[in-house]
């Protein structure tokens, strides 16, 4: 073997030519991990510059009080802002975080069901269906606030359903105006919103589905609901995955909505989380508390995005088995 | 069998008919009434009348200094370009040295970015507003361009690096030994590849900017001369939510011409977000 190596290297005089290139070589791989590096900065220096460091800027402030006039300093309070979110002693930020919960949950639940539903009714390709999905799309191309305000010339008081009910039945429904009715009405219209999209997610899926394999089961005398049960679902099982996590990171952000749509009112009961931060916290100067709020946020999206993947992964690995 | 089949076809098409409708009467009631006065909005909401329809309302809207119609959108426009310039130009070397090294260093930087995807633009523009105050940028467009663009790089380059995976390694190799630099390789030979997955960033990225209010609203405040559709539309509407007059004829104006470009591109739209998610 190396006497062979030998004859090979004398013969194509491979020793002299990487001894001359020994060094060089390892300088160009020097060069090259600087170069790779000098690359990837510009994206680095934006991304850490304008997010990396706010969430540290959030961390550091949520331990202090601070009302963000450039001339005074922050005050270091430790945990006070966190224990004032759980105690909450002025009542005002608990109803907050039920508002975010019942958006998230039942608005999640709700699109999701909807979503696959009406992606299993648009799933062929036909001209009705391609109308059925743009016109199903198509709040999702339209500002939060656009439809919120939108939603909010149709169902307030003096708006036209409740003009149409009035003149038909003679009553009017308080879309807007009864704190209950309202927060469901703000929930529907997230919903009305927002479907479309895990809409498509879930077409796209479907489209992956193997066709054989549906097939086959129909040949062995399943019925629709089994079919779909024991073999379209669980190949969904990766698209269900990311409609559950993009839907619910979504929802728990809704701001833009609620401003349009009843400017967190009548009192606080249609007010979010994000709600609570920006046009309450912040917008009252108490940065300090803005920045636990904002942190609170972003840890539990976090945490309820990683063990909706950790959870999902079984079922996941699942569907690649079928594919 | 095909009794039940065209049975069931029919209910599916009444299902879908209704959900259709439903979502598209606001649509209607907001079109039609854009061209009425208050008191004929109040009294029938669903139908107009032609012979009192009247474009006044609509040329107010036009012509409202809160929301300057034709800047805003130039400044709308502007920002949807700027902020996909800045994200895509910063995120394809940076994908493409993460795509193409091995070892577990890029892998970490991958992940450092990806992490981004899970923070909310708008929870994170508190503390962003002291970061853009300390380096001056505060209530400038390049202060509002950067931060958008930094909110859109964890997904860029996610599907950015993905897409490069795919490609084939020989081209840029064959490249880089005939002497080509990396910059080179990078723009001029695996950049024209990637149009595809460019395409379906830059749609995605335009939507978010185009709808984006809250980045604009507290970067450029309430009362910066540059509007965006969004904080034009609501400076002119949110004073006045009850006054019709100005509430439908000022959506419709905002409305129109995305609408008109979703419905054009309206298969580009869907798919890009479709691929945008299977990367994801």
């Amino acid at each position: 073997m190396t006497a062979v190596d030998s004859a090979r290297g004398a013969t194509r005089a491979v020793p002299p030519v990487r001894a001359r290139e020994r060094r060089p070589a390892r300088w160009r791989r020097v060069g090259g991990q600087l170069l790779n590096g000098a690359l990837t900065l510009p994206a680095l220096i934006i991304y850490v510059g304008l997010m990396v460091i706010p969430v540290g800027y959030a961390v550091y402030y949520s331990f202090t009080r601070y009302n963000g006039i450039p001339s005074q300093s922050p005050e270091w309070v430790g945990l006070d802002n966190y224990t004032r979110i759980f105690s909450d002693p002025a009542g005002e930020m608990h109803s907050s975080l039920l508002v975010t919960a019942v958006i998230a949950i039942v608005g999640s639940l709700i699109v999701n069901a909807l979503a696959l539903g009406l992606a299993l009714l648009l799933q062929k390709k036909t001209r009705f269906n391609t109308f059925g999905r743009v016109v199903m799309f198509y709040p999702h191309v339209l500002s939060a606030l656009i439809v919120g305000f939108l939603w909010q010339a149709l169902l307030g008081p003096q708006g036209a359903i409740n003009g149409l009910l009035n003149a038909s039945v003679g009553s009017t429904v308080p879309f807007l105006s009864n704190p209950t009715v309202a927060l469901w009405t703000l929930v529907g219209v997230i919903i009305w919103a927002q479907f479309g999209v895990q809409l498509i997610l879930y077409i796209a899926g479907l489209q992956t589905v193997s066709a054989e394999l549906q097939e086959a089961a129909r040949i062995d005398g399943a019925n629709r609901t089994q079919v779909f049960r024991h073999v379209t679902w669980p190949a969904l099982a990766p698209t269900f995955t990311i409609a559950l996590v993009t839907s619910l990171l979504s929802l728990l952000k809704a701001y833009d909505v609620v401003l349009g749509l009843t400017n967190g009112g009548p009192g606080d009961a249609t007010q979010t989380w994000a709600y609570e931060i920006l046009a309450v916290s912040f917008a009252n100067n108490r940065v300090g508390l803005a920045c636990a709020q904002a942190v609170l946020l972003i840890v539990i999206a976090a945490v309820l995005s990683f063990s909706i993947m950790a959870m999902r992964r079984r079922a996941d690995a699942g569907a690649e088995a079928l594919s | 069998m095909n009794k039940t089949r065209r049975t069931s076809n029919a209910i599916r098409v009444a299902v879908l008919s209704v959900l259709a409708i439903a979502m598209l009467v606001p649509l209607y009631i907001l079109v039609i009434n854009a061209f009425k006065p208050q008191q004929e909005i109040l009294l029938s909401p669903l139908t107009l009348d032609p012979s009192t329809a009247t474009t006044e309302f609509l040329e107010a809207a036009w012509n409202s200094t809160q929301f300057p119609v034709v800047d805003s959108y130039l400044f709308t426009l502007l920002l949807v370009l700027a902020c996909n310039l800045v994200s895509i130009a910063v995120s394809v070397p940076a994908a493409y040295v993460i795509a193409r090294t091995p070892g577990i260093v890029f892998g970490i930087v991958l992940m450092f970015f990806v992490a981004g995807m899970f923070i909310p633009a708008q929870i994170i523009l508190v503390p962003t507003i002291f970061v853009l105050k300390a380096v001056g940028l505060m209530g400038t467009i390049p202060g509002l361009v950067f931060f958008m663009s930094a909110t859109m790089i964890p997904f860029t380059l996610f599907i950015f690096s993905g897409y490069i995976r795919m490609l084939p390694r020989t081209l840029d190799e064959a490249a880089m030994i005939d002497g080509a630099s990396r910059l080179r390789v990078i723009w001029t030979i695996v950049f024209p590849l990637m149009k595809p997955i460019v395409a379906t960033a830059f749609v995605l990225n335009a939507l978010s900017a185009w709808n984006d209010f809250v980045s604009p609203q507290l970067i450029l405040g309430p009362g910066s001369q540059h509007k965006t559709i969004t904080t034009g539309v609501y400076a002119a509407v949110s004073s006045y939510s009850t006054n019709y007059e100005v509430v439908f004829p000022t959506l419709l104006l905002a409305i129109t011409p995305i609408l008109v470009i979703f419905v054009v591109m309206q298969r580009f739209i869907m798919s890009g977000l479709a691929t945008g998610a299977v990367k994801g």
